[in-house]
């Protein structure tokens, strides 16, 4: 029976811990898509792009979302044990694994440590790596509006917010960006060994890096095509590290033709 | 009552078009902006001030840390308090505080503040901060381990000032394997512990829980009254009522001849230190994980403008800075006094911005011999 277009199942997924909020929807090999700093709790149109050819699941990271705090999940070595979990909870032995930004160095370090896990990987403009020349600038020191003019190519002006500030927007965006501190404020979004490791990742990689990446420079996303064992490299023109909030279709494309390709078997 | 002498040590010198140009005097504005001949001459200066208050009889002066800013240039107050050990005579020597969250070291605190209560025989009062936001980007401290870190830090430097044996020490943060401090304070069982909270709910009842001073930081009244309140309530809990002299209010204080001599001179005073030294901006005050998510919800809940949109007018009428003659003074503080539900400890922030030597020197003389004798009663009746 075919996927209902749109509506994806959302629930929860009991792992050592904690809860886990996830996303589920479509028809396919499994693909597992770890989200952004920004970007959880949402099933986003290029998940659902996504969905016409796999079985599209996309969890909130701990402490973002509507997942758990996890508060034992302390730095990213811990994070990795925490996607063992839960693709052990999901009994899923290899599935396509992809990751954007925050979660793209998820996913590399999952891949380093547990390439037997994973059936491919594509990394979407992944943080991770710290190379000298191309620094990546400090997000917990961006005010808005500068935040928006660093993710997108084409920022599209916010509407002016009317009335008094929504306080439990503001708490769930705080409770979002503490997580992200908790892992990425030191070192600064990235794993000082992560680059010599990468060496270990066996499984087909496609890098991907928009062509106007202001917050991670595309020289990051080389690097790890240089590193990981024949990994491939593609471009997306006219876009900025938002990525799949500015060009759904696009980041959307290139990784179905790539993971339909590899097998999950 | 008690009275006290706070310095910030700022460094009012900044360039013409700060107000323009930056966005902040801390953590991104330029150190070529500090000429260190100026600072030099300005420590000197700001050590003379603390001096002569303790000369004039304030009960105690205060120094503080901060890092990487013009409003306060001292990155170690131990090494203020130092200095003022063998130059006064009288006064509490009161750091208000080390900034415990960002030390990679606290066992080093522990160290210090006891070889200061041994230099200045017992006087030392010990002030334990978490560190300002922006002090997280400024050491790399990741700031959602802020209120651990300065929990543990606490709990270490007490045991190693109160542990006659050697012990060791595995905490979330820190790991040492042999405690065992030489010197030990002269204080019994320690020096005096100051907490200064800014609404958080947490410290309020950690304060509360250890019978420390609690003492405010730059707000309006009636939010200080709410703080002082929690901070009472959260003793009440406990099952006891604070002795006065544990509620401190801080505040920036200025005293002249007159009422009009004291405006014209403060005025420009306090807009620096509230448009420029308190400069900010929101993400450098609140990182990730520094508050809690209750206290957010407080802290969002209170309706207060950013310290540099406040006027003049709305800096005195709100209750952030008293100014005036002795008399007006005397006067203000009495009735904030009861607006706040009593305080039995006024520190006051008497050395202010870019206001001159000898403005700051009058503003002192005048407060220690008109306006304390005038307020000394207050605060002692609660007990």
């Amino acid at each position: 029976m075919p996927a209902v277009s749109g509506i994806p199942t959302e629930g929860f997924l009991e792992v050592p811990g904690g809860r886990v909020h996830l996303f589920r929807g479509g028809a396919g090999d499994p693909l597992l898509f770890l989200h952004a700093a920004g970007g959880a709790g949402a099933w986003h149109e290029f998940h659902e792009l996504l969905a016409a050819s796999f079985d599209v699941i996309a969890p909130d990271h701990p402490g973002f979302g509507k997942s758990d705090d996890f508060p034992d999940v302390e730095a990213m070595d811990d994070l990795v044990y925490h996607y063992l979990d839960v693709l052990d909870a999901l009994e899923l032995e290899r599935p396509h694994v992809v990751g954007a930004s925050f979660g793209g160095w998820i996913a590399a370090e999952l891949a380093v440590h547990s390439p037997h896990r994973i059936g491919s990987l594509t990394l979407l403009s992944a943080a991770g790596l710290r190379l000298d020349g191309h620094p990546v600038p400090d997000i917990f020191l961006m005010p808005p509006a500068r935040l928006a003019a660093t993710l997108f190519h084409d920022p599209t002006p916010a509407p002016a917010a009317a009335g008094p500030p929504d306080v439990d927007a503001i708490l769930a965006a705080y409770r979002d960006a503490t997580a992200m501190a908790r892992f990425s404020w030191a070192p600064y979004l990235h794993d000082p060994k992560l680059e010599r490791r990468l060496r270990r990742v066996s499984v087909p990689t496609l890098v991907v890096a928009p062509d106007d990446d202001r917050l991670i420079p595309v020289a990051h996303a080389h690097r790890y095509a240089e590193r990981i064992p024949g990994a491939t490299f593609a471009s997306v023109a006219g876009c900025g590290h938002a990525m799949y909030f500015e060009k759904p279709a696009e980041f959307a494309d290139l990784v179905a033709s790539f993971a339909g390709q590899q097998s999950t078997e | 009552m008690k009275f006290s002498f706070f310095h910030l040590m700022p460094y009012p010198y900044l360039p013409d078009d700060f107000d323009e140009a930056y966005d902040t005097s801390a953590l991104t504005f330029p150190n070529k902006h500090f000429d260190p001949k100026l600072g030099s001459q300005l420590y000197h200066r700001y050590l003379d001030e603390l001096e002569y208050a303790d000369h004039v009889g304030f009960d105690g002066v205060a120094v503080n840390e901060h890092h990487q800013s013009a409003y306060g240039l001292m990155p170690s107050p131990n090494i203020m308090a130092a200095a003022l050990t063998r130059r006064t005579q009288q006064a509490r020597i009161m750091v208000l505080g080390n900034a415990i969250g960002i030390r990679g070291n606290p066992l080093r605190v522990a160290e210090e503040i006891a070889m200061l209560d041994l230099l200045s025989n017992g006087r030392v009062d010990s002030g334990f901060v978490r560190g300002i936001g922006w002090e997280y980007f400024a050491h790399s401290v990741n700031p959602t381990r802020s209120r651990s870190r300065f929990n543990e830090a606490h709990d270490l430097i007490i045991k190693a000032w109160t542990s006659e044996e050697m012990f060791e020490w595995y905490g979330e943060n820190y790991e040492y394997r042999y405690v065992n401090l030489w010197p030990r304070p002269v204080q019994q069982p320690h020096p005096p512990v100051y907490i200064p909270g800014a609404g958080s709910t947490e410290t309020m009842k950690f304060c509360a829980l250890h019978r420390y001073t609690f003492m405010s930081v730059y707000a309006p009244t009636r939010v200080v009254r709410l703080w002082f309140d929690g901070y009472r309530r959260a003793a009440a809990d406990l099952g006891y009522v604070p002795d006065p002299e544990k509620i401190a209010l801080s505040v920036p204080v200025y005293v002249a001849d007159t009422d009009e001599k004291a405006h014209r001179e403060a005025e420009p005073a306090l807009m620096w230190l509230f448009r420029r030294g308190l400069k900010q901006t929101m993400e450098m005050v609140n990182p990730p994980g520094y508050v809690s998510p209750g206290s957010l919800r407080g802290i969002l809940s209170i309706d207060r403008k950013p310290f540099t949109a406040l006027s003049y007018a709305e800096l005195l009428a709100d209750g952030y800075a008293v100014v005036g003659s002795p008399a007006t003074v005397a006067a203000r503080l009495t009735a904030m006094h009861e607006q706040l539900g009593g305080y039995g400890q006024l520190i006051g922030l008497f050395a202010i911005g870019p206001a001159t030597r000898e403005q700051t020197r009058r503003s002192t003389e005048l407060f220690a011999s008109e306006v304390i004798p005038a307020l000394r009663h207050l605060g002692v009746e609660a007990s």
